[in-house]
């Protein structure tokens, strides 16, 4: 069983939560769900492809016949074991998904047929390089000029090279069909995960960020997870909390992605008298914002469209981003932005630059950056800081009343 | 009426009472931080009342701040040093812009708006280097108690280049320094340089004055100086900056 460090189940469950057999009871069990999910695709000839990446464009790892299951890392524990080859002074999320692969305790990357990686980032990069000595590995590269057609091009083009690569490893054919089938599936998920992230923006939102957190699974597309995600949003959505949820100070989250087992900051933050309103970040809105048009003419550049447009801190320059929280900060009536950089994440860390300076001059929101790692070590210090960051708020608030 | 803020800090616990309507301070004290936070606090908390002539009835409220906030049990509610030494700040220097405190094992700084509150705070994270923390070890090491190290400092002419950004490897280089011959006074003053260079780089390029230096270590003379030198900013210490944290429990716990 894969190890896990976030004590989420038994966290979340607050006064007024849906009892038995809840979605959330379900997506306490997604990895176990996903584990019978995969391993029963995988019996009848399926593979599994791992991704690591929002950028991975699942439809076409989807219309090959495969099932996409993301490896990111979120244990602290796999951390010791990946120092061995990598540097101390490396994304966590990069150290703890080599940990995993050196251990051989994610049983996803152990069956996983293949990895589609991507230059992201220079730590993941040089990481997969690493892990290609055992694995298969193919490496998408991702331009990063956002608005260069240049740049654009290029990716259209990695995305028929991987449609290819695909159909080669796998003996398959891909055809648009399937591909437009794909889409069909992913916008759906998409949707319903933009109207569960939706609950939020009420006054006394039904559920924390916490549990929208939890509502998301490592495999896209299974049927019985999307079913939930309706269920959800008729159950939570005509639910609301009493005085409690209204009272507490309404927190734009943006900056690095909190994976499985790496929800540490998020919950100091809900136990400390803050609310998750938004997650604008990779497991939250940031790649489920935008559908793909699964009637497009040429339905490898629309996809390639959608995917290029995720608005990650490796882009230049990246507006998107700040346009993006610009609108969710009004949408949801944030009180204040925390800004979440993973140690050594050096393209995020630089960015908090036009953040900060969003926040504080533009939008006039109380602003922290807080750079951590997997480790509970600074724990007591992050929340002392985010404390002091809704005593401030709260102060504004007594302001404008 | 009377109001009480404890600050429970990582090197002491400070206590003040203050009247809720003249909000003037009625006593204060200090102890050094031990193993029972709590009974320290209470220990504290009633030789203050009892020199004062008052009781426990009298106080109406309590409000604990500072890293051992939490193991108050006296206490009605905790708000965060940062909170509180902005109110303590505000009250004594209204017109104070920004606020370094340096204590035990933290170090701060805090942007004012101008109505005096909180408008940005920056802090130390895993490490302890830039802290008072940093001057107990060279006093330990060089024998001496802490109120001389400005003095010591003072004399110094070519202030010992400390690099470590460990407090760990610090003690080791000033040991290091000591052998190869180094004067004390120089280790000193590299040291408090050190403190101050910490803080800079929290500040950046932005600093709106006036400046105000808080906490435990700007008791210890020289820091001021060294302060003043490295922000290029005249630099005001209000009277017991030790307290400030202290000031603003008790100032917010009378406005609750």
């Amino acid at each position: 069983m894969r190890e896990c460090s976030g004590s989420k189940a038994t966290a979340v469950r607050g006064r007024g939560s849906p009892a038995q057999d809840s979605p959330l009871d379900w997506f306490d069990k997604m990895i176990d769900n996903c584990l019978e999910y995969a391993t029963a695709a995988r019996e009848r000839g399926r593979p599994v492809v791992g991704i690591m990446c929002e950028y991975a464009p699942r439809e076409l790892v989807m219309a090959a016949g495969g099932v996409p299951v993301c490896l990111c890392g979120g244990s602290a524990k796999t951390i010791p074991a990946a120092e061995e080859h990598l540097p101390a002074n490396l994304c966590p999320l990069i150290k703890s998904t080599y940990g995993y692969h050196l251990l051989r305790t994610n049983p996803f990357l152990e069956m996983a047929d293949l990895v589609v990686a991507e230059t992201t980032c220079d730590g993941k990069k040089k990481m997969f390089e690493l892990m290609a000595e055992s694995r298969p590995i193919y490496v998408m590269e991702l331009p990063q000029k956002q608005d260069d057609p240049h740049a654009f091009e290029h990716w259209v083009f990695e995305l028929h090279k991987l449609r290819a690569e695909l159909e080669e490893r796998f003996g398959v054919e891909v055809t648009d069909e399937s591909i437009r089938g794909a889409v069909g599936v992913m916008n759906r998920e998409r949707s319903l995960r933009r109207r569960l992230a939706e609950l939020m923006k009420a006054d006394a939102p039904p559920i924390t960020g916490l549990q929208v957190l939890s509502l998301k699974s490592s495999i896209s597309g299974i049927p019985a997870d999307l079913e939930q995600y309706e269920r959800a949003i008729r159950m939570y959505g005509g639910l609301s909390r009493n005085g409690d949820m209204s009272s507490r100070v309404r927190v734009l989250l943006t900056g690095v992605p909190t994976v499985y087992g790496a929800e540490r900051v998020i919950e100091i933050v809900e136990n400390h008298g803050g609310l998750v309103v938004c997650m604008e970040n990779c497991t939250g809105l940031k790649p489920i914002i935008e559908d793909v048009d699964p009637d497009a003419d040429d339905v490898i550049r629309a996809l390639a469209g959608k995917y290029f447009r995720i608005h990650c801190a490796v882009m230049t320059r990246n507006s998107r981003r700040i346009e993006c929280l610009r609108k969710l900060a009004a949408e949801y009536r944030a009180e204040c932005i925390i800004d979440l950089v993973w140690q050594a994440c050096v393209t995020y860390d630089i960015e908090s630059y036009h953040v900060r300076k969003l926040a504080r001059h533009e939008l006039r929101l109380p602003y922290l950056h807080i750079e951590t790692d997997y480790s509970p070590s600074d724990s007591a210090r992050i929340a002392v800081r985010v404390e002091a960051l809704f005593e401030t708020a709260r102060g504004s608030r007594s302001k404008a009343s | 009426m009377i109001a009480a803020g404890i600050d429970a800090g990582s090197r002491a616990i400070k206590v003040v009472l203050i009247d809720g309507e003249s909000v003037g301070v009625v006593a204060s004290g200090t102890l050094p931080q031990g193993v029972k936070n709590d009974d320290l606090a209470q220990e504290l908390f009633d030789r203050l009342l009892s020199d004062s002539g008052l009781t426990r009835q009298d106080v109406a409220r309590i409000v604990a701040t500072g890293y051992g906030r939490n193991g108050i049990s006296i206490a009605d509610a905790t708000i965060t040093e940062i909170t509180c030494h902005a109110r303590g700040v505000r009250h004594l220097l209204p017109d104070a812009r920004t606020i370094v405190e340096i204590g035990g094992q933290d170090s701060k700084l805090l942007r004012l708006n101008p109505d005096g509150t909180v408008y940005d705070f920056a802090m130390n994270d895993r490490c302890a280097a830039g802290t008072g923390r940093f001057l107990e070890v060279v006093a330990d090491r060089l024998e001496v108690d802490l109120h001389e190290l400005g003095e010591m400092a003072a004399r110094s002419k070519r202030p010992a280049a400390i690099s470590s950004m460990c407090i760990v490897f610090a003690e080791t280089e000033i040991i290091g320094l000591l052998a190869s011959g180094a004067a004390p006074e120089d280790v000193v003053a590299g040291v408090q340089r050190s403190i101050v260079t910490r803080i800079s780089s929290m500040v950046g390029r932005t600093l709106t004055p006036p400046v105000v230096f808080t906490g435990g270590v700007a008791l210890v003379s020289g820091m001021e100086r060294a302060l003043e030198s490295v922000l290029g900013e005249r630099v005001t210490i209000p009277p017991e900056p030790h307290l400030t944290g202290a000031l603003g429990a008790a100032l917010l716990a009378a406005r609750q």
